[in-house]
């Protein structure tokens, strides 16, 4: 098969990157993707003779990945998010109005082949919701006029101008505000290395590699209380001592760039607004274990973030940041992007790498863990990318300073993207444990006056917290001790008018999409209550129905191979046990918020 | 050996000391704790997908799973409470929620795992109301079909595909609840056609093409015999229902090849019902073969074969026996040829040259050569000629076993790239016909090599020389002096070396070590060897001739020039094998037992209908010298067994005043005779009528005897493929439907 120049050039960059010829596989598919529309069987077999695999190593692992695809979309590709943050500010609204004015529905396209549709899970623009993709592009903060605009304009053959940026990242700073890894959004240029470099830029790496040693480093990081932002808050410096100093195998350091936990979407403006603050972030981490590899994993959707990371990587290769010797150090690291192409489990450390592997992102039996056989078999460090942004400051300023931002344990700042019923959805830096309630104040407070709900804390697996609930201070602790977690830092604000039992079903269709069918409770379980949830809202429940949606969550907790399974299951058990009522109030054969369900925003 | 490292831990009750490294569930299986599992299965990696055989650790938060759950010192382990039994039957209640419970017409019905485990673990109650998730059945294959709703994804086909078979034609489709499994070929398969998924699948996802909705399993009857096709002695349990073979596995694990099968030992059975099975003796009148009772047949077989021994002697009659009739069937006929005939002229197809593997190992004979399990437990194989994959399918699995499972390094020299390359350590191509050479440079050194080749194998052997524990497996590539050479190079090597022949078909080694060779005895003593001769002349009730008799070419080019009179065929093809073309001009008489009219048969002057493997019992010994009983499943109305039909043949003889009827009645009474007369095969009766493999050992004094240069004319092999299996595999019907048997013919 002949293939285009640009593709074959794509191709053949892609293959100098890994050690194992097979981590290409994913990229290729999605760019080849890019480029015919789809992916045909001469492609599949033409990837597979250039990956020495069989072509059967090729089509399962193309099925598992949400975004690619066997047969051709339109020539827009209209992807409406109708999870929770959208949802709620009027997402499904959106999405049945797309369906009406375009005819046709989930996952088929237009006769003249100009769009096809597609409903999809959180797409990390919940700050700026309800949102849909067109391809690459976002449109956020939507309207069913203004998609038909942007429709009218793409039906025109023009390209609608996309959100410069995600939504609610940019606006004025709240006193509260403490700005640390964000504290360069908003500066033009931000994302160029001359700015960066002009703002505190590479200081901490050079600090790192000249008056420290890696051993240090780590020291540092474990004084600075720095806990993992992806969501398990492990203690950052703790993980990278576990990596075996005496291992003959080349180490790996990974920064998870899957942000795809609903209601999450903090990683993405930290990649489009600083992108070297990640890069520093990594090299000193790779300095700290000998590691000369980092791999950026950026989900598949944020195609134009993975644009800007690959050349902010550039840059700082061109700067001598990147490569052999880094500022004379004679400490040598190389560092490229990854896409994915659309699976939330991949953002599960193990099956993250499966995937870097060009595999199906099924997750790994653990013990051992990464930090001792991760990428390709050899020590890894995996850290999300907030964590990671945050070492250069901690290096810098001394983790004495990071720690003494937050509370005991709990070192420093992070971003909480507070969506839903707040009358400013945003992104804001605060100190780690920052009052609930105050953090609603942050966000503009209730919107239209409404009384507050629910709280979910820490993204859709977090439990949700009742509004009585929510006088509490955001750090792993307390929230581990109110029974929920803090999660990914999403917040998702409900207001009196929301139906439980209609988030709960969202939550579960959610999870039952995104498991990766390898372990039977989960697999079969989420599907089992998504399927209840479904009857139930539409009027059929039964009220034995309500234990058995809570049993059958709690026969998932805990015994899954992955967190994966507990982060379906604990939303669960927490919405029945909360709002039991609601589900009671279902039974009569309608749901009790329909009236007032909410209307699409202005 | 270094002691291995024990840990001690609790395990509910029981006190278990193990090997470190043991995982719970297989500990606890070995005190007899049943901890169920459906991903979990030994010799493949571990997966923990099922989650049923979690189990409560002390100190441990969660349930664990006691399939990667390495037992360590001190450790408690509890798989008997009340929170493992609700984690077993919620489990089993999420299964069954997508699974169709049509268990009344599924085929697994009765040997299901999941009805099985449902049964003990489950609920007796679904709470499930909502609608199952449905898809149409697929067919594969002609043999393999899949019905992904009943599908629990286990993965073990996935794995047995990849892992054991080296194959990889299985893979997972989709995800979540909509995952399943997918063909490699988008909608079939493009495979060996082994089976082995469908096996290994613990439910009715994967049913077998021959088997489907045919009949319950508790209609059946089982009998376990050994598979009739290749050398390698499978195991085989044959599935019979009103004298009528349904299915072939072997799903209880036990025999050489445990789960292994290959598409002729699953799928070629259908032959024993073939259309064109021979059912009526028939002798040739008027020069057509025509029908007649056994009485005239047998009658006229004496008679003739009296005549030409009386008009031309006994040199002027010729026996060729058979790669697949039994041990006691060859027997019989070296007897008869021997002993009532008088005759040397005995020979058969020789697909490989055991006689001078046993000859070069002398006194060492019987320890230095493996059985298949042992194969599979090698440190490190050398393998030179031959193709396992298509032409001994259980050796290439053991060979597989050996390299994945206990590390050992493989080493091959082929003219091919055959498909086991993949898993060696190292391959060296060499130039056709090149393997004697290559064996003679191994053992002295000498030989012009090209300088690639040359380089190639001084790797080789510094790798071997660096090796401990070696075994050397070979075709029918070498023969005579070069397999000497291949002992002596074994010699040299500075631990244990041992040796494996690879013969075509299932008693071909039975035939050689039974003595259907014109110059050696049973057990290959040597005719010249006059007490060996002495004591079969004894045993036979006859002084026995010296001279060497003419082998299986020799008969046929004898039989052209009109020196060779009679020839006496069962269960062979001379002329297609050895390419004459058609019946010898001179030839006054031949008789053929056979089970099909094959090209020879129809040459013949009688033909004798003979049962096949599958409706007898008797033994075979396979090519690592393993023997074997075979059970009789079933009959076909008017065939005999070849050792019936020889021993009325003797009895025939004797009355018309020639030589001494055989007197053995039974197999068993053969076999008697066998294990007390022939040397190495004095095997253990409890151990075989159990279904084991017992080790023959025959061993023949060197006596400075020296090999001689073998033409590949008279030891070759067919070259048989996965999908054929000499005359036998034309009538195997299911063989022959599926795709890639098509593709090679």
């Amino acid at each position: 098969m002949t293939l285009s120049p640009q593709l074959e050039n794509k191709f053949s960059e892609l293959l100098k990157r890994y050690p194992v010829k097979r981590s290409a596989l994913v990229p290729m598919l999605l760019y080849s993707q890019d480029e015919y529309g789809h992916i045909s069987d001469e492609m599949i077999a033409e990837i597979a003779r250039r990956l020495d695999l069989n072509t059967l190593q090729v089509t399962e692992t193309l099925v598992y990945y949400s975004m690619l695809r066997r047969a051709p979309a339109g020539h827009c590709h209209v992807q409406v998010c109708t999870n929770i943050s959208c949802k709620v500010r009027g997402g499904e609204k959106l999405w049945e109005h797309a369906q009406k004015r375009l005819g046709i529905g989930h996952k088929q396209t237009t006769s003249d082949g100009v769009f096809s549709l597609e409903e999809v899970e959180c797409i990390g623009a919940c700050t700026g919701a309800p949102a849909a993709q067109v391809n690459y592009d976002f449109y956020e903060c939507l309207t069913p006029e203004k998609l038909d605009a942007i429709l009218d304009q793409f039906q025109a053959g023009k390209k609608p101008a996309p959100v410069p940026h995600v939504s609610g990242s940019i606006h004025e700073r709240h006193p509260a505000e403490v700005p640390v890894i964000s504290r360069r959004f908003g500066i033009k240029n931000s994302r160029k290395i001359e700015v960066y470099r002009k703002h505190e830029g590479y200081q901490g790496l050079e600090k790192a590699l000249k008056e420290m040693t890696p051993e240090g480093i780590i020291e540092e990081v474990k004084k600075s209380n720095l806990r993992g932002r992806g969501g398990a808050g492990f203690p950052a410096g703790v993980k990278w001592s576990f990596v075996p100093k005496d291992s003959p195998k080349p180490k790996y350091i990974i920064a998870n760039a899957d942000e795809s936990e609903p209601g999450t979407c903090k990683d993405r403006p930290l990649l489009e607004f600083d992108p070297h603050q990640l890069i520093e972030g990594m090299i000193i981490a790779g300095r700290s274990v000998n590691s000369h590899q980092g791999y950026i994993y950026v989900r598949g959707e944020y195609r134009y973030v993975l644009d800007i990371v690959d050349g902010a990587i550039r840059e700082a290769y061109e700067h001598g940041f990147l490569g052999k010797n880094i500022l004379g150090s004679g400490f040598n690291f190389d560092l490229c992007t990854h896409t994915g192409a659309g699976a939330y489990e991949c953002g599960e450390e193990s099956a993250l790498m499966e995937s870097l592997e060009g595999k199906r992102g099924y997750p790994r039996i653990r013990p051992p863990f990464p930090a001792v056989v991760g990428l390709y078999g050899c020590p890894t460090i995996i850290n999300n990318v907030e964590t990671l942004s945050a070492v250069p400051s901690v290096i810098l300023k001394g983790a004495e300073w990071y720690a003494g931002l937050g509370p005991a344990r709990n070192g420093g700042t992070r971003l909480f993207c507070v969506s839903g019923h707040v009358e400013r959805p945003g992104i804001y830096e605060l100190p780690m444990g920052f009052n609930l309630l105050k953090m609603i104040e942050v966000a503009g407070g209730m919107r239209g006056g409404k009384k507050l709900k629910a709280v979910v804390p820490g993204g859709s697996s977090t439990p949700a917290l009742k509004a009585e609930e929510c006088d509490i201070a955001m750090d792993f602790d307390s929230l581990a001790k109110a029974g929920s977690m803090l999660g990914s830092g999403g917040v998702v604000v409900l207001d009196e008018d929301t139906c439980m039992v209609d988030f709960a079903r969202r939550i579960m269709k959610f999870y039952a999409h995104e498991s990766c069918g390898w372990c039977i409770p989960c697999r079969e379980g989420t599907s089992w209550i998504k399927l209840i949830l479904d009857r139930f809202h539409a009027g059929s429940g039964r009220a034995e129905d309500i234990p058995i949606i809570d049993e059958a969550a709690k026969n998932i907790f805990g015994r899954t191979f992955c967190p994966l399974g507990d982060a379906a299951a604990m939303p669960m058990m927490a919405i029945v046990k909360k709002w039991r009522h609601e589900f009671e109030e279902h039974l009569s054969g309608r749901c009790p918020f329909k009236a007032a369900e909410v209307a699409v925003e202005e | 050996m270094a002691e291995q490292k024990t840990i001690t831990f609790t395990l509910n009750e029981h006190k278990l000391t193990v090997p470190a490294g043991t995982v719970v569930i297989e500990a606890a299986r070995r005190v007899g704790i049943e901890v169920p599992s459906f991903c979990y299965y030994p010799g493949l990696s571990l997966q923990a997908a099922c989650r049923m055989c979690l189990v409560e650790v002390e100190k441990a938060p969660k349930l664990q799973t006691a399939c990667t759950l390495v037992a360590t010192e001190g450790m408690v382990v509890r798989s008997d409470t009340p929170q493992v039994h609700k984690a077993r039957k919620d489990m089993l209640e999420f299964l069954l929620t997508n699974h169709p419970l049509d268990c009344p017409v599924c085929d697994k019905g009765g040997e299901c795992e999941l009805q099985d485990m449902t049964f003990r673990y489950g609920l007796d109650k679904s709470r499930f109301v909502e609608e199952k998730l449905h898809s149409p059945e697929q067919e594969w294959s002609p043999v393999v079909y899949y019905d992904a709703p009943r599908c629990i994804l286990c993965f073990r086909c996935v794995r047995v595909c990849d892992e054991g078979m080296g194959v990889k034609a299985l893979g997972v489709g989709s995800r979540g609840v909509n995952s399943v499994i997918i063909p490699n070929r988008e909608d079939h398969l493009e495979c060996e056609e082994c089976g082995m998924c469908i096996d290994i699948c613990p439910v009715g996802a994967l049913t077998s093409g021959t088997y489907r909705y045919k009949t319950r399993p508790w209609e059946m009857s089982y009998v376990p015999t050994v598979c009739a096709h290749c050398s390698n002695g499978c195991k085989t349990t044959l599935s019979v229902r009103n004298n009528d073979i349904l299915r072939a596995n072997n799903r209880d694990l036990s025999g050489i090849n445990k789960e292994f099968l290959c598409i002729k030992g699953r799928y070629g059975f259908d032959f024993v019902h073939h259309k064109d099975r021979l059912k009526l003796p028939l002798v040739r009148r008027n020069g057509t073969l025509q029908p007649s009772s056994w009485e005239d047949a047998l009658a006229e077989v004496a008679a003739r074969l009296k005549a030409i021994r009386d008009a031309h002697g006994p040199e002027a009659i010729g026996f060729i026996g058979s790669n697949r009739t039994t041990n006691e069937e060859n027997y019989l006929l070296g007897r008869l040829a021997r002993a009532t005939v008088g005759t040397n002229n005995v020979d058969h197809h020789r697909t490989a040259d055991y006689s001078a593997l046993v000859q070069s190992l002398g006194e060492k004979s019987s320890a230095a050569q493996p059985g298949m399990e042992q194969l599979g437990a090698a440190k490190a194989i050398l393998l030179i000629g031959n193709d396992p994959t298509n032409q001994n399918p259980l050796v290439a699995w053991e060979i597989r076993s050996a390299v994945r499972l206990h590390g050992a390094r493989l080493y091959i020299i082929n003219t091919q790239e055959i498909k086991l390359r993949r898993q060696a350590e190292q391959f060296v191509r060499i130039a056709p016909g090149a393997e004697a050479l290559m064996a003679r440079w191994l053992a002295t050194g000498e030989g012009d090599l090209e300088l690639d080749t040359s380089l190639e194998m001084m790797k080789l052997r510094g790798a071997l020389e660096k090796e401990q524990d070696v075994v050397i497996v070979f075709g029918a590539e070498l023969r005579g002096a070069a397999i000497g050479h291949l002992v002596e190079f074994g010699a040299s090597l500075p631990g244990q070396t041992r040796f494996m022949a690879l013969g075509d078909y299932a008693n071909s080694r039975g035939a050689a070590d039974m003595g259907l060779l014109p110059d050696r005895l049973p057990g290959y003593a040597p005719l010249s060897n006059a007490a060996a001769r002495d004591a079969f002349g004894k045993l036979w009730g006859t002084s026995l001739p010296e001279a060497p008799g003419i082998d299986a070419r020799r008969m046929l080019s004898d039989a052209a020039e009109g020196t060779l009179q009679a020839l006496y065929v069962v269960g062979a093809n001379p002329f297609k094998t050895f390419g004459t073309g058609g019946r010898p001009a001179g030839l006054e008489l031949l008789v053929v037992q056979e089970m099909f009219l094959t090209e020879t048969a129809q040459q013949a002057d009688i033909v004798l209908p003979a049962a096949c493997a599958y409706e007898k019992n008797g033994t075979m010994t396979n090519t690592a010298g393993e023997v074997q009983l075979l059970r009789k499943a079933m009959e076909t109305m008017g065939t005999r067994t070849d050792f019936e039909i020889l021993r009325i043949v003797s009895h025939q003889l004797a009355k018309a005043g020639m030589g001494k009827a055989i007197p053995l009645r039974t197999p068993e009474a053969a076999l008697d005779e066998i294990r007390s007369g022939v040397p190495g095969y004095g095997v253990s009766m409890p151990g075989l009528l159990a279904g084991g493999a017992e080790r023959t050992a025959p061993v023949v004094p060197a006596n400075g005897h020296k090999l001689s240069d073998v033409p590949a004319e008279s030891i070759f092999s067919a070259r048989d493929t996965l999908f054929t299996s000499g005359t036998l595999s034309r009538y195997c019907t299911m063989i022959n439907s599926v795709p890639e048997a098509k593709s090679e013919a």
